[in-house]
């Protein structure tokens, strides 16, 4: 029997109060203290590093993000390491977690649908991790114009803007990720762990198996194009890791002078100005492939979860 | 050089010869290598002076290995009416002392009155007496009647007519000679038309001078370099040189000839020489050929160099004459290659003909094609479409 009205009502509801949930969870008190204290530590480090070069260094802003003073890594490579663990501490225990407590049918006897709850679950946590994002993208460019005392130019704005749309989106990712394994799942212990492991797979491991499954393609010596075609399968191989996907990201949004993502050959760089910085459009059209495989990733995942979710006995 | 040197020992042995076989007239000579012995000379025992005119004539005593002498000297023989003095040290003088191995110079000043007859050959004598004898120095002075037309200075273009563009440097080498009876420090000066630079310098020196020294009877070798208007039309120059000093003045003229010659410009569209091309797609650019120079520029080709696997296409790709100042439109149409990446590159775009060739850097921005920008637009809008379908066939449970 087909319902009526639209089944949206009551998103925004539930999206707040869920983003209300976790703002005041001590769970995510601690995730973000972690994140908090990292990413100020990478920061410093950065300007650190800036201070000794800053008269050779033509793009001094958006090093901020790039730039790593050893043993710690940058802030964009951070954010990049940590904020699937976010994503996913907010999101392995959206829907068990509620079976578990028994509250799911108390919340559906509220007047709202099914659909609601989960995109409001999902909008929430990406409403939670957006907000940190612009917290600690502002602290760090606040750093950065207290520290350095130069401010940052419009084409520096207008790229890491669009980097921290990037990454939102890549957070949201590894959130439809856990809310899937929450939906499919019903121990949160296990999603939570599914979750993990799928992450510390494709985020250390991948970088292992891409070449292993490239080898499979046979390379001749004595063939250069044989080489490259078997570069090329392995890079396509990891770019089903988001974060193959997100680092090239960063790199060439954060990079003005970054040209391509993959191989270049002379003969297409005879000519060409090196070092030249390309229009924050062009960077952006480079990387368009990744953010929009990586936008249909989450919107794939989250329709696994809605599927999932929709189909599942609630009045247990 | 072994001939030469031959040669030149023979000359010399000649000239020890003679020397040994000049006997050593009124004047004694000292003996054999050591010269010993106390002199009266002078540099020109025979010169011809005008009436009317005051001639120093200089005179040397020179005491060789002797003690010091003490000469008096005597002038016999000036004619009636004559004046003369004999001065040393800017004094009237009648005797010197001269040290041993020393010369004491004394100045003989003869002035003949204006009436003088000018045939005549008179001699004069001057004499030196010492303690032990005399030494006697003959003179003979004629008197010279017209007068020379000379001004004391004469100039000598070695090359007085030069040809070049206008982008040359003409140098012009004159010979200046001194020939007044001082030493001076010249003046010079040069008239150029409007436009044109002018600089002076010694032979083949670097300095640049303003005047030039130039001892009495000497010639020295000037260079007047002129640098023309970089705009000078084709055509012929005077340029007049003038050398002053010492109350006296020459001036010569001297010639160059500028030759016109075509100079191409370049122009990028709107003047900017960069421009924007997508990938694999032809795109426009209205380039303007300029002839800047003088002279028509004929044959002109249009050529470039792009890199590996760019097109790029003129229209036209001859231009045929072109008159100066005058332009001509040509279409660039820049192709970049199907597998350029993003970013800045140098086309290299020459105009030239067999004599001039113009070349400009022209900075291409490769845009990449927005095809991929659909196709992820593509990607994202089937996945929302997925959403929605389940939302469609799920939603409102």
């Amino acid at each position: 029997m087909p319902r009526e009205g639209s089944p949206f009502k009551g998103v925004g509801i539930v999206a707040l109060k869920e983003a209300a949930d976790h703002m005041s969870s001590a769970r995510m008190h601690l995730v973000m203290l972690l994140v908090l204290l990292t990413a100020i530590a990478a920061a410093w480090g950065a300007i650190d590093r800036i201070r000794d070069t800053t008269a050779e260094d033509a793009y001094l802003f958006l090093k901020l993000f790039t730039v790593a003073r050893e043993p710690l890594p940058s802030f964009a490579a951070f954010l990049g390491f940590l904020l699937p663990l976010v994503a996913i501490s907010l999101g392995f225990d959206a829907v068990n977690g509620e079976f578990n407590r028994r509250t799911m049918s108390r919340l559906l006897a509220q007047p709202v649908y099914r659909d609601a709850i989960l995109f409001g679950k999902f909008l929430g946590g990406l409403l939670v991790i957006a907000i940190a994002l612009l917290t600690l993208w502002l602290l760090t460019v606040g750093l950065g114009i207290l520290t350095l005392g130069l401010p940052p130019s419009g084409a520096d704005i207008v790229r890491s803007v669009f980097w921290l749309i990037a990454t939102l989106f890549y957070a949201g990712v590894w959130l439809a990720l856990a809310i899937s394994f929450s939906t499919v799942i019903r121990t949160p212990a296990t999603s939570a762990l599914a979750a993990l492991s799928v992450w510390l797979i494709l985020t250390f491991f991948w970088g292992m198996i891409a070449p292993l499954l490239a080898s499979l393609q046979p390379v001749d010596p004595f063939d250069p194009v044989s080489i490259v075609n078997q570069y090329e399968l392995q890079q396509s191989i990891a770019r089903f890791s988001p974060q193959t996907l997100y680092s090239e990201i960063t790199g060439l949004l954060l990079n003005p002078s970054a040209r391509s993502v993959g191989p270049l050959f002379m003969h297409q760089l005879q000519g060409a100005v090196i070092g030249a910085p390309l229009p924050t459009m062009e960077s952006v059209m480079i990387v368009w492939p990744q953010i929009s495989c990586m936008v249909a990733a989450m919107l794939v995942l989250f329709t696994l979860a809605y599927v999932v979710f929709q189909r599942q006995e609630v009045r247990a | 050089m072994t001939t030469k040197s031959g040669s030149l020992l023979a000359v010399t042995s000649l000239v020890t010869i003679l020397l040994a076989a000049v006997p050593a007239g009124a004047q004694e000579a000292g003996t054999g290598e050591a010269l010993k012995g106390f002199w009266l000379t002078t540099s020109y025992p025979e010169l011809a002076i005008k009436p009317g005119e005051t001639h120093t004539l200089s005179l040397s005593l020179r005491n060789e290995n002797l003690p010091p002498q003490r000469a008096s000297i005597e002038v016999a023989g000036v004619p009636e009416g004559w004046e003369w003095a004999l001065k040393g040290g800017g004094k009237e003088v009648s005797a010197a002392m001269v040290s041993p191995d020393s010369t004491e110079r004394l100045s003989l000043e003869l002035t003949p009155p204006q009436d003088a007859a000018t045939s005549e050959a008179y001699n004069i004598e001057v004499k030196a007496r010492t303690a032990t004898d005399t030494v006697i120095l003959p003179l003979t002075v004629r008197l010279s009647g017209s007068e020379t037309a000379s001004s004391g200075l004469s100039l000598d273009p070695e090359l007085p007519g030069l040809r070049g563009t206008s982008r040359s440097t003409f140098s012009f080498k004159i010979k200046v000679k001194n020939e007044g009876a001082e030493d001076g420090l010249f003046n010079l000066a040069a008239s150029v038309p409007a436009g044109f630079n002018t600089r002076f310098k010694k032979g083949y020196g670097s300095e640049e001078i303003t005047g030039v020294p130039i001892a009495a009877g000497a010639t020295e070798t000037v260079t007047m370099e002129v640098i023309p208007a970089r705009n000078a039309a084709a055509g012929r120059y005077d340029v007049g040189l003038e050398v002053s000093g010492n109350g006296i003045a020459e001036s010569t003229q001297v010639s160059l000839e500028i030759t016109g010659e075509p100079q191409l410009r370049l122009v990028g569209p709107q003047e900017r020489l960069s421009g924007e091309a997508v990938a694999g797609k032809e795109t426009s650019f209205a380039f303007t050929v300029v002839n800047a120079g003088t002279a028509p520029a004929s044959g002109i080709e249009m050529a470039a160099t792009p890199p590996t696997g760019w097109n790029v296409e003129f229209d036209p790709k001859e231009l045929g004459q072109l008159a100066p100042n005058s332009t001509a439109e040509v279409n660039v149409k820049i192709t970049p290659s199907e597998k350029a990446v993003a970013g800045d590159y140098m086309v290299s775009l020459r105009a030239e003909n067999d004599t001039v060739s113009e070349s400009v850097q022209f900075r291409t921005t490769v845009r990449t094609s927005t095809m991929w920008g659909a196709a992820g637009l593509g990607i994202i809008a089937a996945a929302a479409l997925i959403l929605g379908g389940a939302v469609t066939r799920y939603g409102r449970r």
